[in-house]
């Protein structure tokens, strides 16, 4: 017992002996830590150093998965969409006590986001199923009839540069998950405003401004080509005269 | 006196019962809930330029990129990954069709096409990417960079020449099958 007593007070000469190594241990270990947030937090807030980092970065999970599939489809029309994509996120706090309902905005807890996205909308015929059955000729004459237009959006893009938002003091910063979902749900609205935009109609005019000048070129008289339909429409176009609308 | 107590405490315990369940019911359609709203709000899609295009597409390449950044840190690396999702479409600009590119001979007909190239450079959905892995803070200038950079891995991967080549005999075989639709029994495909 006395053994380890006196072990002990040894111990604490020598740490007392060492106190002041210690400190300046302890000072460097400090130093280092405070130079490290300091050094991350500039990293974060300068976009030169992320764009530094974007470069050096390392695609350490390169994936592709491609679908190659043949088609014959003319894109004959293009509609260049914009939308503002907006979302208010305020924080609220909803519940019943004593048979008491209940549904307050929590205070400084708001986040509002604006996302400006632009997309390509275009209008095709497929050609894929065209055999002689729409071909109807007679004398000099020729008629094509043509399937309904498919309407399809192309591509979209983010205006990244000019996405705002507000973020309140007590809630987090959006994420890049919410993000996508705000977007995807942009893009379904834009799906959804397709049947307005009249896309079909200016797609079954502008089929005969590609193929018109194709049969001419075959030795057909521009008022003997008729480029047929299968809906009644009624578009104002160069090349109405040669268009005819079938029940 | 001890039977008293007995029944005091029988009459203590069966009041404690009974206040049990009396809040038990009080408190069953009581709740409380901390939440927010997930949907977008209703905006108008504007339509801000309409044009006349004649693009015929003969090979369309799907595509599915996952492109990834790091950031290096001093104790930890920050990581975004993002799938993007894009389709190529190869084929003929059929506005380039020169005025003399059909020629017909009898019952023979020549057809001289553009070159078979990307109808669109514009071919990545972005508002269809998934976030599949995020950590640490990332602006609006990492997901360009994102975009750019999966866009690039598109280009390289699916502008080959071997499916260049798949599209323009696609595209021959098309136009032949179009030609002889037409009545011409004898057809010559060419390409500038």
């Amino acid at each position: 017992m006395v053994r380890w007593v006196l072990l002990a007070i040894r111990i604490w000469n020598n740490v007392m002996r060492q106190k002041k190594s210690i400190i300046i241990a302890g000072s460097i270990v400090l130093l280092l830590i405070v130079f490290g947030l300091v050094f991350g937090c500039r990293q974060q807030k300068q976009p030169a150093n992320i764009q530094a980092g974007l470069a050096q970065g390392v695609d350490t999970v390169p994936m592709l998965i491609m679908q190659v599939q043949k088609c014959s489809k003319l894109y004959t029309a293009e509609y260049r969409v914009h939308k503002i994509i907006t979302h208010d996120d305020a924080l609220r706090l909803k519940g019943q006590l004593m048979s008491k309902s209940f549904n307050v905005k929590v205070p400084l807890a708001d986040r509002k986001i604006a996302i400006p996205m632009d997309a390509k909308i275009k209008a095709y015929i497929d050609f894929s199923e065209f055999s002689e059955k729409n071909i109807e000729c007679s004398g000099n004459k020729i008629t094509i009839i043509l399937p309904d237009p498919q309407v399809i959006m192309t591509s979209s893009k983010i205006n990244q540069q000019n996405v705002k938002q507000y973020v309140g003091l007590t809630r987090a910063h959006f994420s890049d998950e919410e993000l996508a979902n705000y977007q995807q749900q942009g893009r379904e609205a834009i799906l959804q405003s397709i049947p307005d935009m009249g896309i079909e109609e200016m797609a079954r005019a502008n089929a005969a401004k590609v193929l018109v000048p194709m049969l001419t070129q075959l030795g057909y008289a521009e008022s003997d080509i008729t480029i047929a339909f299968r809906q009644d429409l009624d578009f104002k176009h160069g090349y109405q005269g040669l268009i005819r609308m079938e029940d | 006196m001890k039977k008293f107590h007995v029944i005091i405490g029988v009459v203590i315990v069966v009041a404690l019962i009974i206040l049990v369940f009396w809040v038990k019911s009080a408190l069953k359609s009581n709740y409380l809930e901390l939440g927010s709203n997930e949907t977008i709000d209703p905006t108008p899609t504007q339509i801000q330029s309409i044009r006349d295009i004649g693009e015929w597409e003969f090979l369309s390449i799907s595509a599915e990129e996952m492109v990834d950044t790091i950031r290096k840190g001093f104790f930890t690396d920050d990581e975004l990954v993002r799938i993007y999702y894009g389709t190529l479409r190869l084929g003929i600009d059929m506005k380039s069709l020169a005025d003399d590119a059909i020629s017909v001979k009898r019952d023979s007909v020549e057809v001289v096409l553009p070159k078979i190239g990307l109808l669109d450079k514009d071919f990545i959905d972005e508002a269809k990417t998934k976030s599949f892995y995020e950590s640490g803070r990332w602006n609006s200038q990492a997901h360009e960079a994102l975009y750019r950079k999966a866009q690039r891995q598109m280009l390289h991967n699916c502008l080959t020449p071997a499916n260049l080549e798949a599209a323009e005999t696609n595209a021959e075989a098309q136009f032949r099958s179009f030609m002889i639709s037409l009545g011409y029994q004898n057809v010559s495909i060419r390409f500038k």
